[in-house]
């Protein structure tokens, strides 16, 4: 019998009360796969993550993880001005072992460092969270999703508004996450980024497709996906459709 | 009923109704609750539906020191709240425009350094301790013509913003983009708003006192917002209730004995408590769907 | 008068000690408890909470029991009106809140203005440090002792949780749970507070400390005793000047205090390192892709 898949979501539907933001969600991904979450803002990427990190309640379906999840979310709301240092953050993942009600352990201190180190910013560990740019509170926040040491990882838009250095170190990470044999789920808007992965899951207010990128990633399923804010690059034949996305950002 | 003697009411006593009209001391303050019903019912309308519930509680309570120093030294009283309320409402627009707001930390700071401040220059510097319940909780039988054409020229003002920048100020609570499109730039509405509740605050302050200022301004709006979501029926309903809920709570002040402020405060919460859990009990709103 | 006697003068009468000892015990708590009410937003609800409570605070003072067991009974009541009005959806919270404070603070005013009654009013919401009896002085050790060790076995949740709430739900905390235990913890602060404070001015220890710190903070721990040295200091200040210029002593030790928050709050932010992103920008502008 196959093991039990990593992730998994069954006839998911999604919502905030006014109705679904997201339904038909049907899909499972084995451990130590990769995959990518497409779709357009507001397309139910995020609403999904939160239900796999159990902060959404189905409102119908069901969601199922492997262990508690790692996640790394998309805005921070995570509060600028609380005085808490870049090694303090990356502690925090540590907590998820259970015993909240004592300090940190000396095993715990020296994974929280070298999670540090792995992201690039053993140099910052006593630095103010509040007191990094975009890019290094990002990293940090990854380091706290190490140090949790989790089997599932969730990012939900890793690469948004992080400077080039900080996302070519984060990406060195994630390749060795999945060397680990740990299951990544990421979400992106960049239709070629996601032909990297394993599997491919599109969303728009739906589940529009899913499975391996070669097989999914058709122009139809991208149109259905993004719909007037997809731009066709190139259609050659048996090959790939090659394609980028408008981006709306609403503030 | 055994709480009421422990405090020692004389239940004998009951006033007739119609002793409330007679008197001129009570005509005096009935008037004075009317009109301050009107002001109070129309802008706190606006006031429960833009969230200035803490802003109309502020205003009044900080205006403390000064009333202190205006009752202690015979300046001018409404002048010396005035300044206060216009002061801080001027300020609190602007500090909102730029960005930084006060908060609600800053604001509990400085009502209770005014507090504080006031309850020192009373008890200690002026010594004039027994005005204390006055200022704070107002009183029936001291208003003059004074009182009465204050709270009448908020009245009237109260009445003409309604008219003329009601929809403006409900625009603003809503969408502050479209509201400069209705003619009137928003942030001129908004500080208007603010203004005319600071002079309607102190309207008030004679006859409920420096710290229930929200019984006129915030609980009958907020009871009739329990009824309904139109702004016009949310305006007239407010007012009716101010009305009878000041009417009502003089009779109870001079009943019982007490200040106005605590009278009318506990008739309204209890009003509201009654509609909130009894008789509209989450009904639906007209104009609201089925779940 | 002599430096010395200035300093030993209040020290001299009992009732004074004992009002000291006071509002160095509350101070401390309140002080450290100061930095999470800030960060977690919540002292609109401490006042709400303080001028809520003042209707236990008269029926036990008229009912002569001791004035904790009103105030607890009180902040009780307060609390649970607060979240039953603002559950209801058809009043907006903060004007739902201000009805139950509105009706709550003037019914404990028209119990305490009721002619026959006794005119303590003005102490139930001044403050009265010296009338601090043993047995306060007991409660407000009891509240300093649960209270630090609540906080020390909730440091780091209420770190995650004030940091990342959605994150720290994702890390198997129960962020609710958390803020459960800080209101609880808020709300005994304020009852036993407010008998030193007053129900007008007991805020004035529950939020000024973390403002006069705010800051110089450069991490939870030291905050929270910054907090505490800050706030017992004033409280300590508070009373020697009410002892010297014979000012009401509950109103000088919130002056006090709102000086220290005044003082801090002018103070320049810490200086942050070069190309690190200015104080200010939104969180909400930053995560623009």
């Amino acid at each position: 019998m196959a093991p039990p898949p990593a992730v998994a979501a069954h006839d998911l539907s999604l919502g905030y009360g006014a109705g679904p933001a997201l339904e038909g969600v049907h899909f499972e991904a084995a451990a130590g796969t990769t995959l990518c979450v497409l779709g357009p803002n507001g397309g139910g990427k995020t609403t999904l993550f939160r239900a796999l990190i159990g902060d959404l309640r189905p409102l119908a379906g069901e969601v199922r993880v492997a262990g508690r999840p790692a996640y790394l979310a998309q805005t921070e709301r995570t509060r600028l001005d609380f005085p808490v240092s870049a090694l303090d953050v990356a502690l925090m993942g540590s907590l998820a072992s259970g015993r909240w009600w004592l300090p940190p352990r000396r095993a715990e201190r020296h994974a929280a460092l070298a999670a540090l180190e792995r992201v690039g910013l053993a140099a910052q560990a006593g630095t103010l969270f509040g007191e990094l740019s975009g890019g290094q509170r990002r990293r940090a926040m990854l380091a706290r999703a190490l140090t949790q040491d989790a089997a599932v990882l969730l990012l939900d838009e890793p690469f948004a508004g992080v400077d080039p250095a900080s996302a070519e170190l984060m990406t060195a990470v994630f390749d060795e996450l999945r060397s680990e044999g740990r299951t990544l789920l990421v979400s992106t808007h960049d239709v070629e980024s996601a032909r990297s992965f394993d599997l491919v899951l599109c969303l728009n207010g739906l589940q529009v497709a899913f499975g391996a990128p070669g097989e999914s990633l058709g122009r139809e399923v991208l149109e259905a996906t993004y719909g007037s804010d997809l731009v066709i690059l190139e259609e050659p034949p048996e090959r790939p459709v090659r394609a980028i996305t408008v981006q709306h950002h609403e503030h | 009923m055994i709480l009421v003697y422990s405090v020692g009411m004389d239940l004998a006593a009951i006033p007739s109704p119609v002793e409330l009209i007679e008197l001129p001391a009570t005509q005096i303050a009935l008037a004075e609750l009317v009109l301050l019903a009107v002001a109070g019912g129309l802008l706190g309308a606006f006031v429960v539906l833009r969230r200035l519930a803490f802003f109309s509680h502020a205003v009044g309570t900080a205006t403390f020191p000064g009333l202190v120093v205006a009752d202690a030294t015979g300046f001018s009283a409404t002048v010396a709240g005035l300044c206060v309320a216009v002061g801080y409402a001027g300020g609190v627009e602007r500090a909102s425009h730029t960005g930084r707001a006060p908060g609600d930390t800053a604001t509990g700071l400085l009502l209770v350094a005014a507090l504080a401040g006031g309850i020192i220059l009373a008890s200690d510097v002026f010594e004039s301790g027994a005005a204390v319940d006055r200022l704070l909780f107002g009183t029936a039988i001291g208003l003059d013509g004074g009182d009465l054409a204050l709270s009448g020229v908020a009245a009237l003002l109260a009445v003409a913003g309604t008219v003329l920048l009601g929809r403006a100020w409900t625009a603003g609570g809503f969408d502050s983009v479209s509201a400069p499109l209705l003619g009137v730039p928003a942030r001129r509405a908004d500080l208007l708003l603010l203004l005319l509740v600071a002079l309607s605050a102190v309207a008030a302050l004679p006859a409920v006192g420096a710290l229930l200022v929200t019984s006129i301004f915030v609980v009958p709006a907020a009871v009739a917002r329990l009824f309904t979501r139109d702004m016009r029926g949310l305006l007239l309903w407010s007012m009716a209730v101010a009305a009878a809920q000041g009417t009502l709570g003089l009779y109870l002040s001079i009943w019982l004995d007490v200040p106005p402020g605590p009278a009318v405060a506990v008739l309204g919460a209890g009003v509201y408590a009654l509609c909130a859990t009894g008789i509209g009990a989450r009904s639906r709103l007209p104009g609201e769907e089925a779940a | 008068m002599d430096p010395l006697d200035i300093l030993l003068d209040p020290l001299r009468s009992g009732i004074e000690r004992r009002a000291l000892a006071e509002v160095i015990l509350l101070g401390g708590i309140c002080g450290a408890l100061s930095f999470w009410i800030m960060s977690f937003r919540l002292s609109y609800p401490a006042e709400s909470l303080a001028h809520g409570l003042l209707p236990g605070l008269v029926l036990a003072s008229l009912a002569g029991v001791p004035l904790l067991l009103g105030g607890t009974c009180g902040v009780a009541l307060a609390a649970g009106l607060v979240a039953l009005a603002s559950s209801d959806p058809r009043v907006g919270a903060d004007s739902a809140t201000a009805v139950v404070v509105t009706g709550m603070f003037g019914l404990g005013a028209l119990l305490a203005l009721s002619p026959d009654a006794p005119a303590r009013l003005e102490e139930l919401l001044f403050g009265d440090p010296l009338g601090v009896t043993d047995s306060d002085l007991l409660a407000s050790a009891a509240l300093a002792t649960l209270g630090a060790g609540t906080l020390a076995a909730l440091h780091r949740p209420l770190c995650a949780v004030a940091f990342d709430s959605p994150g720290a739900g994702a890390l198997g905390l129960r962020p609710g749970a958390v803020r459960l235990a800080l209101m609880m913890l808020l709300a005994a602060a304020v009852a036993v507070a407010v008998q030193g404070l007053g129900s007008l001015l007991v805020l004035a220890v529950l939020v000024a400390p973390a403002v006069a710190v705010r800051s110089r903070a450069s991490g939870p721990a030291r905050a929270m005793l910054c907090g505490a040295l800050v706030a017992a200091g004033a409280g300590v200040v508070g009373l020697y000047a009410s002892h010297h210029l014979g000012s009401a002593a509950g109103a000088s030790v919130a002056l006090a205090l709102c000086a220290a928050a005044g003082a801090g709050a002018a103070l320049p932010e810490r200086v942050r390192p070069p190309g690190a992103p200015g104080g200010g920008a939104s969180p909400a502008r930053r995560a623009a892709a």
